[in-house]
């Protein structure tokens, strides 16, 4: 049998062949870690938001609504950001793999890990209070999440079972104001009685949701009265504020 | 005067980094190995063998700057074997070897894997050779090449998953996996086999 390796050595040395540098492994290596790291990150700010999501669902809305269990699960489990959550979790899991040991831990555990990192990140960002500004600047500036959003509040239209939500669009007195609905039917509300959630001042084209209960045609009287996205901590008041001046 | 054959695969690999000529003493100890290896996996010839193997060693040598020391060399050099064997089956559609293994391999198969899997009177005679060979065959890709590592190229678990990149446990699971489905096969093909704890 012919010698192959000096067949080979003598090829390389006909071609040049020429090893490649230690920076260019090293420059590999720190792009799969830094992009590994950036999962993590935006895994984190999409943890953070769903975190951020649920402690501000309104649980107690259930009741006034007509969907069953799980259909008002899936309405208030922020799905968005868990996808987001998976999709940068498959990522970091991409990556970790060419890693140049990472092919040495079960999958299941990568995942787990990775999820646990983003989700201790997404805590540290939800403490911090930058979920809440993150939200905000999403509903802000991007177009087809404003929509999403504004289209699962639309189930908070269930006038029959108590639910109402609008935009004020006349004061008629202390005792009564005029709704416009989101389907933009005009809905008189009985106010006498009424608990303002979270502070709220009545106004013009302020959004709120209203629990309380249809007593005849396009006439409603309200026990409570809540910010249009629910109480949401210390950025609400910046939210009110907002909505006031408009 | 360098006394290359004592020397360490990963201070040779120090050396040609350094010197060209000493990848030579570096590959001289794999070329019988790794193109044993191609053989056992494919059905290519001698000469397409030989093309295969100079890939290897050619990306090895363009590589050998980016060597894992907490790898032993040999696992690098199998893993980039293994993978430019699948490179050739995609860019080729080289067919991974249906009836792989000689029959000196088989019956070396056979010996090392039966501490778990009795083969009664497998190599007796000629027909029960045919019918070991054709389930042999039968095994998919992914168990045939775990068991040749394992057995024919005597590869450690954690060598194995080095090679393969795969998690040590998920090697342990397939090793076990594919004398399973050795077996079932061997039982189709009416070869007497049994487990033996």
């Amino acid at each position: 049998m012919a010698d192959i390796s000096k067949n080979i050595l003598q090829k390389i040395k006909k071609d040049e062949v020429r090893p490649y540098p230690k920076q260019y492994f090293l420059l590999k290596r720190s792009v799969i870690w830094t992009v590994f790291g950036l999962s993590i990150l935006f895994g984190s700010i999409a943890g953070a938001i769903a975190m951020f999501q649920l402690r501000y669902a309104e649980w107690d809305l259930y009741k006034h609504l007509s969907h069953r269990p799980l259909e008002f699960a899936l309405l208030v489990i922020p799905f968005f950001w868990l996808i987001f959550l998976l999709g940068f979790t498959g990522f970091a899991l991409y990556n970790f793999r060419h890693t140049e040991q990472g092919y040495r831990y079960r999958t299941l555990w990568v995942i787990l890990g990775s999820i646990a990192l983003s989700v201790i990140g997404g805590g540290i960002l939800y403490a911090t209070g930058l979920s809440e500004r993150l939200e905000t600047a999403f509903e802000h500036n991007v177009p087809f999440y404003r929509d999403l959003q504004e289209r699962k509040q639309r189930v908070c239209m269930s006038p029959g079972h108590g639910l109402l939500a609008g935009k004020i669009v006349k004061i008629i007195s202390e005792q009564k104001i005029q709704i416009e609905d989101l389907q933009g039917n005009i809905w008189v509300i009985d106010i006498g009685d009424t608990i303002w959630k979270g502070r709220l001042i009545p106004a013009k084209n302020l959004k709120i949701k209203i629990i309380g209960e249809m007593k005849g045609q396009n006439r409603f009287v309200a026990n409570e009265i809540r910010p249009w996205r629910g109480c949401r901590g210390q950025d609400r008041n910046r939210y009110l504020r907002h909505e006031n001046k408009r | 005067m360098n006394d290359y054959e004592n020397m360490s695969d990963e201070q040779l690999v120090q050396l040609s980094l350094k010197d060209q000529d000493c990848f030579y003493y570096l590959m001289k100890r794999y070329d019988i190995k790794i193109l044993r290896y191609i053989k056992r996996l494919t059905t290519v010839s001698q000469e397409k063998a030989e093309d295969i193997i100079q890939e290897v060693f050619i990306k090895v040598y363009r590589n050998l700057n980016g060597f894992n020391r907490k790898l032993k060399f040999s696992s690098w050099i199998y893993q980039i074997a293994h993978n430019e064997i699948i490179n050739q089956y995609r860019k080729t559609k080289l067919r991974l070897a249906t009836i792989p293994l000689n029959i000196e391999d088989q019956a070396n198969l056979i010996d090392s894997i039966s501490d778990t899997i009795e083969i009664n009177g497998a190599y007796e005679n000629l027909e029960n050779a045919e019918k070991v060979r054709n389930a042999l065959a039968e095994l998919p890709d992914k168990y045939r090449e775990i068991l040749i590592l394992r057995y024919l190229e005597d590869k450690s678990y954690d060598e194995i998953s080095d090679i393969l990149r795969k998690p040590p446990g998920t090697v342990a699971t397939q090793i076990n996996r594919a004398k399973v489905s050795f077996k079932k096969i061997a039982g189709r093909h009416q070869l007497n086999t049994g487990i033996v704890k």
